[in-house]
C-alpha cells in the first residue's frame, strides 16, 4: 500500500537535517498536530452551532442569524464570547469542587477522542492500534462528568438529569460497541486507518455501509443518545427538568458544557464517517481518476488534491450526517425515558448482536467479500 | 414456536412501519427548507396595518367639548382633562388633555364614545421608549399622526394574510393592484344600499 504524503516524516526528517536529535525532532512535531486537532474541532462546533441555527431556522420558515458577519456566521462566536463574560457563579450549596470539575470531565475526553479520527491516511493525530475502542473506553468517562456536575449542583433537576444522562449512556453503550464490534469483525483491526483501508478500493461501493446497514443505523441511533441530541435529549429535557445537569451552570462553565456537546455530536459524526462511511475516500476510486488522469498513483500533485479532497470528503460525509441530526431534531419528538431505555435494551441490544452474529457468519461463508 | 415466529415478524412490521413514518415526517421536514421564509424582517419589512387596527390614540384638541365621556367609559379613568370653565362663553375651555399609554390598554371605548370624534385609533404601534414617562402623551403628541408604512422608502410594506388575492400567501411581490380577497367595504357598502333602496321601493 502506498503511504502517500508523511508530514511527520519529513518534518522530523528536515529537523534532523538541521542538526536536531531524533528525540528532540518529535517532540517538536508531537504538539503541533495536536494544537491543530484542538482549533480544527473548536471551529467545527462554531461551523455545527451556525448550522444548527440555520437549518432550524430554515425547518421552520425563519431566516436565523442574519447580520452577526455574513450570513450570520459570526453569530455562534458572538455566543460564545457572550459565555466567557458571563459571571461565573457556584451555588452556596453545590460543592464547589466537584461542580467545577464536573465540566472538565464531560469535555476533555470528547476532546481526547479526536486523537484518533483520521482526515487521510497520515493525516491523524496518533494511530493508536486500539483506535475505535479508546474513543469507546473515553465516551464512558463522560456520564461520570455529568453525573458528578448533577449530584454536585445541589438541586433536583440537576440530579436527576446527571441520573438520567448516566442511564441514558450506559444503556447506549452497549449497541454502539457491538456495532463497532461487526465493523471490527471485518476489518480484522481496531485501528481506524485500517478501517478505512478496508473500505477503499472500490469507491462508494466498497463502504461499509452496504455491508452494515443495520450497524450504520444502530451506530446512528446510539451516537445520537450519546450525544443527547433531540430523540433523546432527556437529561436536559427543559420542559420538566429546566435544563437537567447544566440547570446551575452559568457563564464558562457552561460554555464548556456547551462545547462538549458539539464536538461530541461532530466527533460522532466523523466517527460514522469514518466507520460506515469510507473515511477520507472519494466516491469514486483514486486509482480510476488516475488512470483517466493518465498519471501514476503516486504523482505527487495527485497526491496533494487527494490529501486535500481526502480532508473535504470526510467533513462532508461527517457534516452530511450533522445536519441529518439537526433535520431529525425538528421532525421526531423527544421520547420517554422508559420507552428510552426499551429501546436502548429490547431493541438496539438484540438487534446489535444479531447483527454481530450475522456479521460473523457472513465473514465465515464469504471471507471475499466480508474482510475474511 | 410458530406464534414465536408472528410475534418476531409483527414486531418487524411495527419497526418498518415506525421507520417509515420517521421517514414522512423527515421529507415534511425536508420540504420546508426550500420554501421562503414567513417571517416579517421587522425593521425592513412591516406589516400594513388593518383599518380596525387599534394603535395610539390620535386627538383633536379642537373639536374637544370637555364632557370627559372618554374619562367615563375608560376602564381605569385614564384620559386626564383639564378644563376651566369660561364665564363670558359660557362654555368649558379645554387647557390640557394627556393620555398615558403605558397603562392604556387600548380597548377603544373613548374613540367609541367620543360625542365629536375628536379620539380616533390610529395605526401605530411603535410606542418603545427609554423612560415610561415618555409615554405620557400630551394633547400636542396625541395630535400627531403616524408615519404611514407604505409612505417610508426604508420599509418593505408587507401586506397582512387577509389582505392578499384570494389563493396567495406570499406577500413579497405582489403587484399594487391585486385585490384582496372577497368583497371590499365599499362595495359592501353599496351593496347594503342598493338592498335599502330596493326595500323602500317596495
Amino acid at each position: 500500500m502506498d503511504q502517500g504524503i508523511d508530514l511527520q516524516q519529513t518534518f522530523i526528517q528536515s529537523l534532523m537535517d538541521l542538526g536536531l536529535p531524533a528525540g528532540a525532532a518529535k517532540t517538536v512535531w508531537m504538539p503541533l498536530p495536536m494544537l491543530l486537532m484542538i482549533i480544527g474541532a473548536t471551529v467545527g462546533v462554531l461551523v455545527s452551532v451556525w448550522l444548527e441555527r440555520k437549518i432550524s431556522a430554515a425547518v421552520q420558515q425563519r431566516v436565523g442569524p442574519e447580520f452577526i458577519g455574513p450570513l450570520g456566521v459570526l453569530a455562534p462566536v458572538a455566543d460564545g464570547l457572550k459565555l466567557i463574560f458571563k459571571e461565573d457563579t457556584v451555588p452556596a450549596k453545590a460543592d464547589p469542587l466537584l461542580f467545577t470539575l464536573g465540566p472538565v470531565i464531560v469535555v476533555i475526553p470528547v476532546f481526547l477522542s479526536y486523537l484518533i479520527v483520521p482526515f487521510g491516511q497520515n493525516l491523524i493525530v496518533t494511530n493508536v492500534g486500539m483506535g475505535v475502542f479508546v474513543w469507546i473506553a473515553l465516551s464512558s468517562v463522560v456520564p461520570i462528568g455529568l453525573l458528578m456536575s448533577g449530584y454536585a449542583s445541589n438541586n433536583k433537576y440537576a440530579l436527576l438529569g446527571g441520573l438520567r444522562a448516566a442511564a441514558q449512556s450506559i444503556s447506549y453503550e452497549i449497541p454502539l460497541a457491538l456495532a463497532v464490534m461487526a465493523i471490527v469483525l471485518m476489518s480484522n483491526s481496531l485501528s481506524t486507518i485500517d478501517i478505512v483501508n478496508q473500505q477503499s478500493g472500490y469507491g462508494i461501493l466498497g463502504w461499509n455501509i452496504w455491508r452494515q446497514p443495520i450497524g450504520f443505523v444502530i451506530f446512528w441511533i446510539a451516537a445520537l443518545a450519546e450525544c443527547e441530541r433531540i430523540p433523546f435529549d432527556l437529561p436536559e429535557a427543559e420542559e420538566e427538568l429546566v435544563a437537567g445537569y447544566q440547570t446551575e451552570y452559568s457563564g464558562m462553565k457552561f460554555a464548556l458544557f456547551y462545547l462538549g456537546s458539539y464536538v461530541n455530536l461532530v466527533l460522532s459524526a466523523l466517527m460514522v464517517a469514518v466507520l460506515y462511511l469510507g473515511g477520507w475516500e472519494l466516491p469514486i476510486p483514486t486509482a480510476l481518476i488516475a488512470n483517466w488522469l493518465g498519471v501514476g498513483e503516486t504523482n505527487a500533485w495527485l497526491e496533494i488534491v487527494g490529501a486535500s479532497l481526502g480532508i473535504t470528503m470526510t467533513l462532508l460525509k461527517a457534516y452530511f450526517l450533522v445536519f441529518t441530526a439537526i433535520l431529525l431534531r425538528w421532525t421526531v419528538p423527544r421520547v420517554r425515558i422508559d420507552q428510552l431505555l426499551d429501546l436502548g435494551w429490547k431493541f438496539l441490544l438484540p438487534i446489535s448482536l444479531v447483527n454481530l452474529l450475522v456479521t460473523a457468519a457472513l465473514k465465515i461463508a464469504f471471507p471475499g467479500a466480508f474482510g475474511g | 414456536m410458530l406464534k414465536f415466529l408472528k410475534q418476531v415478524g409483527d414486531y418487524a412490521k411495527e419497526t418498518v412501519q415506525a421507520a417509515k413514518y420517521i421517514g414522512q415526517g423527515l421529507a415534511v421536514t425536508f420540504d420546508h427548507m426550500r420554501r421562503r421564509p414567513v417571517t416579517v424582517q421587522y425593521p425592513y419589512e412591516k406589516l400594513i396595518p388593518s383599518e380596525r387596527f387599534r394603535g395610539r390614540i390620535h386627538f383633536e384638541f379642537d373639536k374637544c367639548i370637555s364632557c370627559e365621556v372618554c374619562v367615563r367609559v375608560c376602564p381605569i379613568n385614564l384620559p386626564v382633562v383639564d378644563w376651566e370653565f369660561n364665564p363670558a362663553t359660557k362654555k368649558k375651555q379645554l387647557s390640557h388633555y394627556s393620555i398615558d399609554f403605558g397603562v392604556c390598554i387600548f380597548c377603544g371605548n373613548c374613540v367609541e364614545y367620543c360625542p365629536t370624534n375628536c379620539l380616533s385609533m390610529t395605526e401605530e404601534y411603535e410606542l418603545a421608549v427609554y423612560d415610561r414617562h415618555e409615554l405620557n402623551y400630551d394633547s400636542v403628541a396625541l395630535g400627531r399622526l403616524p408615519y404611514k408604512v407604505t409612505d417610508d422608502p426604508m420599509v418593505t410594506a408587507l401586506r397582512e394574510f387577509l389582505y392578499l388575492p384570494e389563493g396567495v400567501m406570499e406577500p413579497h411581490n405582489l403587484p399594487t393592484n391585486a385585490r384582496r380577497a372577497g368583497q371590499r367595504p365599499e362595495e359592501i357598502l353599496a351593496q347594503d344600499l342598493a338592498q335599502q333602496v330596493a326595500q323602500e321601493e317596495k
